[in-house]
């Protein structure tokens, strides 16, 4: 796929985004975005805490936060690599969280991961997107990068600056 | 609130542009603001030639150094930001610049501005912070800043090219 109108179109997201005042409206934004133009099933993004060593994420509908381990599975392997991750077959994977797929009733053939950094160059989030017809490959993964970085600049004002007041 | 408020619209305002020079103007305008700098150069990362350039600094024109001269070039190589709040006792200063524009430069503080593959390509320099010197909390402000609009910034060069 190219992504060349996207490029030229993602300031209008960008904008956009810029409207929600909280990661709660944020991250649904960003979801439908990135599935919509990567052609994958689903989205998430998990916000990650250093210190504590946690990740949090929502379900589908924005509200609920629920942790998920933050050293398991492909997303702890991307945090600890620091670099975006192609599993185009989940299942032969043995980083794959086969238990994930079982609790939630929804499988996963395909995924990437992209680390999203603040300031700092501290991850602070992942990028995660699920199931796209025929497998990821390596535009989608020059997206994600792209893309990781040019929302980190939101996410690090609403967990930072607001934080502050 | 109010601060989170500020920085999004001036995002919004960033995002809303159409070329590069427009952008590089706004970000120069806002940071300038953020810490009372009188001014502002933003040099752009050349790696194919080993130049750091501006677009335009204020009262100067366009500026050309090469990589790895200057404090600017000392920021690109060491991946660090700087301050410097007595350039003209720092040996990597480059007072020829200060000749030809007229202008003397009392202190400095500059910030490496990195693309999405995490590699410097652009550095935020500002000159001469009224009142007071520069301190690590025009660091951190400016750190911030520099990552907030560097999605922009990469997009306009990748647009402009």
């Amino acid at each position: 796929m190219n992504y060349a109108n996207t490029y030229l179109k993602l300031a209008d997201f960008g904008r956009e985004l810029l409207n929600k005042k909280s990661l709660r409206e944020g991250i649904p934004l960003i979801s439908k975005y990135a599935k919509e133009v990567i052609s994958a099933s689903r989205c998430s993004i998990f916000i990650y805490d250093a210190q504590k060593n946690t990740l949090w994420t929502t379900l589908s509908d924005g509200i609920e936060k629920i942790e998920v381990t933050s050293n398991k599975g492909i997303v702890g392997k991307t945090i600890k690599e620091k670099k975006p991750l192609i599993v185009n077959d989940a299942y032969s994977h043995p980083d794959f969280l086969v238990d994930v797929d079982k609790e939630s009733g929804y499988k996963t053939d395909n995924l990437i991961t992209a680390p999203i950094f603040d300031s700092n160059r501290r991850i602070i989030g992942i990028l995660e997107l699920l199931n796209k017809e025929g497998g990821f490959d390596s535009e989608d993964m020059k997206f994600m990068i792209f893309f990781a970085h040019y929302i980190s600049g939101f996410i690090e004002l609403i967990t930072q600056v607001k934080k502050e007041g | 609130m109010r601060q989170f408020d500020k920085i999004a619209e001036f995002g919004q305002k960033l995002m809303a542009l159409q070329n590069i020079e427009e952008s590089l103007q706004l970000i120069s305008d806002e940071a300038k603001e953020i810490v009372n700098a009188q001014r502002c150069s933003i040099f752009i990362v050349d790696e194919e030639d080993k130049m750091l350039w501006t677009k335009l600094s204020d009262g100067i024109g366009r500026i050309v150094v090469s990589l790895n001269s200057g404090i600017v070039g000392d920021t690109y190589l060491k991946k660090e930001p700087q301050i410097v709040n007595e350039p003209y006792k720092d040996e990597r200063f480059l007072a020829s610049i200060d000749k030809k524009s007229g202008y003397i430069t009392k202190n400095m503080i500059t910030v490496p501005i990195y693309n999405s593959k995490r590699e410097v390509m652009g550095i935020i320099q500002l000159l001469n912070k009224t009142m007071s010197d520069f301190n690590r909390k025009d660091l951190e402000t400016l750190t911030f800043f520099a990552n907030f609009v560097s999605g922009s910034l990469e997009l306009a060069i990748l647009k402009s090219t």
